[in-house]
């Protein structure tokens, strides 16, 4: 700091004590206010400020699976089949199947216009035949070659629409089979 | 007219306040400051609307690199350690101090379990440069991976005497979904049915 310590008025020649100086107490912090700064941009780049959240996934245990639940009317069910292209496969299957057994299959991407709205018109649906949206279980069927990615959307697409009931499946229907095999990918 | 003069006044500033802000800020940041863990590999991970934020401890910690490499690690030190004995008992392995040390503050490792001995004698940095070749996972004569699974949770059993230790899992976007399969496969041949999928934060309109 550009403090002085200017010495008090010029000395008249009779003193002959000499009063020891004052000094200033005053010390200049610019240097450790640069310092701290500097420490300060060193710790707020080195830190994680927003922390990765957590989706948390919850799968049925493996041996008593299938004994114990009776079976979901299909009608009731959703199939998203997640391909190696970066969209969704979706059906309905039917209840029962015969040699005049029609199925439709649609594809979709993963963005809000595309898979959110294929479960939001599928919920629509099981309300209008069942009464409420939430008989709908959806299977969501990952071929071996998607990504990770499509199937952390698709799991959000679930927390998003409220769909209580879903469950991650392997591709082992004879439909899925079937798709797997026009797409030209391995189910397993 | 006469001239006014206007007093020189001194440019010095207390810097007192000043001093004491920057050392409040500081502390802060170096009190709440979690120095993000060396990256084995480069994992670039999706984005989902979930808010649940990551649990801070306890935490068994698995990365899918994009080629399907996978890579383990748990937070504490002393669950560490403990799993490293089990590693011995389990495969007739002996690692001296200085490897049991390098362990310890191993926070992802990936590779075969035969391999780990060379790998822990190297020094520090040395060991920075290797490419670790991810978990041996094979279907075939005992599966490394559910063994590793098995040996954490008993670890921290020991340790902490109940069984908090949870399954979080880093997977990168373009990760192959058989990659991430192979894993849930594992864990729940060991009746592991929940785990954590990590996510970074998004809006639902995206």
């Amino acid at each position: 700091m550009a403090e002085m310590n200017v010495p008090a008025g010029g000395g008249k020649k009779g003193h002959k004590k000499q009063r020891a100086k004052k000094m200033s107490t005053r010390v200049d912090l610019t240097a450790m206010v640069d310092l701290g700064f500097l420490l300060i941009t060193f710790f707020m780049l080195a830190t994680t400020f927003n922390k990765p959240k957590t989706m948390e996934v919850n799968k049925p245990a493996k041996d008593e699976k299938i004994k114990e639940e009776p079976p979901i009317k299909m009608s009731k069910t959703l199939s998203l089949m997640l391909s190696s292209r970066d969209n969704v496969f979706h059906y309905v299957s039917p209840d029962d199947i015969d040699a005049n057994t029609e199925l439709s299959v649609d594809s979709a991407n993963y963005g809000a216009a595309g898979l959110r709205k294929v479960i939001q018109r599928r919920q629509a649906q099981v309300k209008a035949q069942w009464g409420d949206q939430d008989e709908l279980f959806i299977m969501i069927k990952p071929l071996p070659k998607s990504k990770y990615k499509n199937i952390v959307d698709v799991l959000d697409e679930m927390n998003i629409n409220g769909v209580k009931r879903y469950a991650i499946l392997p591709p082992n229907d004879p439909i899925d089979s079937l798709i797997a095999l026009r797409l030209g990918e391995t189910r397993k | 007219m006469p001239k006014v003069k206007i007093p020189r006044k001194s440019t010095a500033i207390d810097m007192t306040a000043m001093c004491d802000v920057a050392f409040l800020l500081l502390t802060f940041f170096i009190l709440t400051t979690r120095f993000r863990a060396a990256e084995v590999v480069q994992i670039d991970i999706p984005a989902s609307t979930a808010q649940i934020p990551i649990p801070d401890n306890d935490i068994m910690m698995f990365n899918i690199a994009p080629d399907g490499k996978m890579f383990f690690g748990v937070d504490k030190q002393e669950v560490r350690l403990k799993i490293l004995d089990k590693i011995e008992e389990r495969y007739q392995l002996k690692f001296n101090n200085q490897q049991r040390e390098a362990f310890r503050t191993l926070e992802l490792w990936g590779m075969d379990v035969n391999q780990l001995s060379d790998f822990l004698s190297k020094e520090p940095n040395e060991r920075a440069m290797v490419k670790q070749p991810g978990l041996k996972i094979d279907t075939t004569g005992g599966n490394q991976l559910e063994a590793l699974i098995l040996d954490a949770r008993k670890a921290d059993f020991d340790v902490h005497n109940n069984t908090l230790l949870r399954v979080a899992i880093k997977c990168d976007k373009t990760t192959e979904y058989k990659a991430f399969d192979k894993l849930i496969e594992a864990l729940q041949n060991l009746k592991v049915n929940k785990f954590n999928l990590i996510t970074s934060a998004k809006n639902s309109a995206e």
